[in-house]
């Protein structure tokens, strides 16, 4: 089932083509929405809780039409906005009791249910000091409460780990994980971070310059569902990958080595028939980095840097994430 | 919530509920956001340096009413021409100013500075909630003190006096005329307040630019008006923001403008300044709204 759902969507800023007719399906469960600085996810994000008005497509958050009932929408949406957003001088648990007003509740379910979310996000007597004197990981923890506290059926939450630490971004990333598993509330993850992705998601969408580049489960966008190796061949050279290609095997520069697609025993053929030392054959699959980076290279992007020589052989480096 | 017995009393699994209590509409929306706003300008549950001036220019508009209750219940005859309700509301005009020029930037300059409204407006809130909040709660600490104090002032007056039942009587008008005066003291003050603050999301740049253009227009009206010469120079009265509230009021209660001033001269009465006060309050509005209006989170 889709909890959201965007269609032929655009917006444009002056001369800025912020999103250009995408379509994008987020299903239930938690999804990442990746891509680089500007590519446009803050922008979608915003076009999904009804704050910005497209240029041209539709939008429609959890069955409704973001044109057409907005409040709706907002009225089932948790968001955590990029960058501070917090007032210094309020203590954590009076604004999220007050946010927790705007999102309907009366006055003193509001402070209860306030204190109850502070506490699930970690934030325990701290909630009664002013938000102005915490930490970046705290005031992300603040934003979070501040988006589950009037009890959303989906949450947005826009560079979560943005400024944090890493046990910090450890423990948000833990807490992400806890909102989907355990509280059964769907999320899309807009990061920049594909490791954050990696951790949490089980679908991604990623964005490059307003554009889609894929979505799916990560299994699919990444590639491991079929078997793979990252191999060291003759040279690895041209005339290695027209070889690999005349045996029907689908082959790539990945870093020192050829990132391969198909069966082993092909590879150890082409290497038998035309006399290549075969180096290095282990299991192997891209990381979502690199196949970010490669997609947003063929899309005009970026070129994707080089990624560091895999490190030999931990007994299967299948689907090992960078 | 499931419930653990251990020898040292009970462990509770305090796990993530959803909410399934009540949820209430637009009401209660705007009416937390002016409640918020409220706390806000008088410094509540904040720390004390934000209280100094709300509630100094409180003690200031209250002060003297109950002192002067109290040197009537205990001097009656000594304290018996005070003074009047219209000198009292020329100084609460002075307050209210101050008042206005301090409250009306905290309620919306922090939201803004602070990137607040990035949360406000991602839940079911419209601009015009945001600006009906942020007006109500306004009007509602400007009126405390362009109202209240004149309220308790009068009712001192009816207890103390020979007979508080032909006090009364005598003096119901006063009363009408304290709550019309004050209104639109409150809303004059209140709205202008609030489209200074739009401005900018400076609250320090708000309060100045609003106290110098009521002071300066004040001063630029009198050098016109008593070093120039041309036709029409009585229009100038128009002019000083600051005058126009202090004008309306003497004519409402029936003192005459100080012989020699700027008022005196121009020869207008009191419903000509409640024009100019509506149309300054007309633009303030129109310009307060589409400010909002515009904002974005």
């Amino acid at each position: 089932m889709l909890v959201a759902q965007v269609e032929d969507l655009s917006k444009r800023y002056g001369t800025v083509q912020a999103l250009d007719r995408v379509d994008v399906e987020i299903a239930q469960g938690c999804t990442g929405l990746v891509g680089s600085n500007g590519a446009g996810k803050s922008t979608l994000i915003k076009l999904l809780l009804g704050l910005l008005v497209p240029d041209q497509g539709r939008a429609s958050v959890l069955g409704h039409d973001v044109a057409v009932d907005p409040l709706a929408v907002r009225s089932q949406v948790g968001y955590l906005p990029e960058g501070a957003c917090l007032p210094g001088d309020v203590t954590a648990a009076d604004f999220v009791a007050f946010m927790a007003q705007l999102g309907g509740l009366p006055p003193r379910p509001a402070r209860e249910r306030a204190a109850e979310v502070c506490y699930q996000v970690g934030l325990e007597e701290e909630r009664y000091r002013a938000v102005g004197g915490f930490s970046t990981g705290m005031q992300q923890r603040v934003k979070l409460a501040v988006a589950l506290v009037h009890d959303p059926s989906l949450l947005l939450l826009d560079e979560p780990t943005d400024g944090m630490d890493p046990q910090g971004r450890e423990d948000m990333l833990d807490l992400i994980a806890r909102i989907r598993g355990e509280l059964g509330i769907d999320v899309l993850v807009s990061t920049h971070l594909l490791g954050d992705v990696e951790r949490v998601c089980d679908r991604v969408v990623m964005v490059h310059g307003g554009h889609v580049l894929a979505q799916g489960s990560i299994a699919e966008v990444a590639g491991t569902t079929e078997p793979g190796f990252g191999i060291q061949l003759g040279n690895n050279g041209p005339e290695v990958l027209a070889a690999l290609a005349a045996a029907g095997l689908e082959a790539r520069p990945s870093g020192n080595d050829l990132l391969v697609k198909g069966a082993s025993d092909l590879i150890r053929d082409v290497a038998a028939e035309r006399g290549w030392p075969l180096r290095r054959m282990v299991p192997r699959a891209p990381s979502l980095e690199e196949t970010f980076l490669r997609l947003q290279a063929a899309a005009g992007g970026v070129p994707p840097a080089e990624p560091a020589s895999p490190a030999p052989a931990p007994e299967a480096a299948w689907g090992v994430r960078r | 919530m499931s419930e653990v017995s251990a020898p040292g009393g009970t462990i509770y699994d305090r796990g993530y509920r959803h909410y399934e209590g009540p949820r209430e509409g637009q009401g209660r929306r705007v009416r937390a956001i002016a409640l918020a706003g409220v706390r806000r300008v008088l410094g509540l549950k904040r720390n004390w340096k934000t209280k100094v001036v709300p509630w100094g220019l409180l003690v200031l508009a209250f002060g003297p009413v109950l002192a002067f209750i109290g040197v009537r219940v205990l001097f009656a005859e000594a304290a018996d021409e005070f003074f009047t309700y219209a000198q009292y509301l020329r100084i609460v005009a002075g307050l209210l100013l101050l008042f206005a020029a301090t409250a009306g930037p905290e309620l919306l300059c922090p939201d803004r500075r602070q990137n607040v409204l990035a949360l406000i407006f991602t839940r079911p809130v419209t601009r015009s909630d945001y600006l009906l909040a942020k007006l109500a709660a306004l009007l509602a600490v400007v009126a405390l003190i362009a109202i209240v104090p004149l309220v308790v002032l009068f009712l001192g007056n009816t207890l103390t006096a020979d007979s508080a039942a032909t006090y009364l009587r005598q003096n119901l008008d006063d009363l009408g005329k304290i709550l019309i005066a004050g209104s639109v003291l409150t809303v004059f003050y209140s709205i202008v307040a609030l489209a200074a603050a739009s401005l900018t999301d400076r609250r320090a740049v708000a309060t100045a630019g609003l106290l110098g253009v009521f002071l300066g227009s004040s001063a630029l009206a009198n050098i016109l008006f008593f070093t120039a010469q041309f036709d029409g120079r009585r229009w100038v009265a128009f002019l000083s923001l600051s005058g126009l509230p202090g004008r309306f009021v003497d004519w409402l209660f029936g003192a005459g403008f100080d012989q020699g001033t700027l008022a005196d001269q121009a020869g207008f009465t009191g419903p000509g300044y409640l024009v100019a006060m509506a149309v300054v309050v007309a633009v303030a509005a129109a310009l307060l709204t589409w400010r909002v209006l515009r904002l974005r989170p």
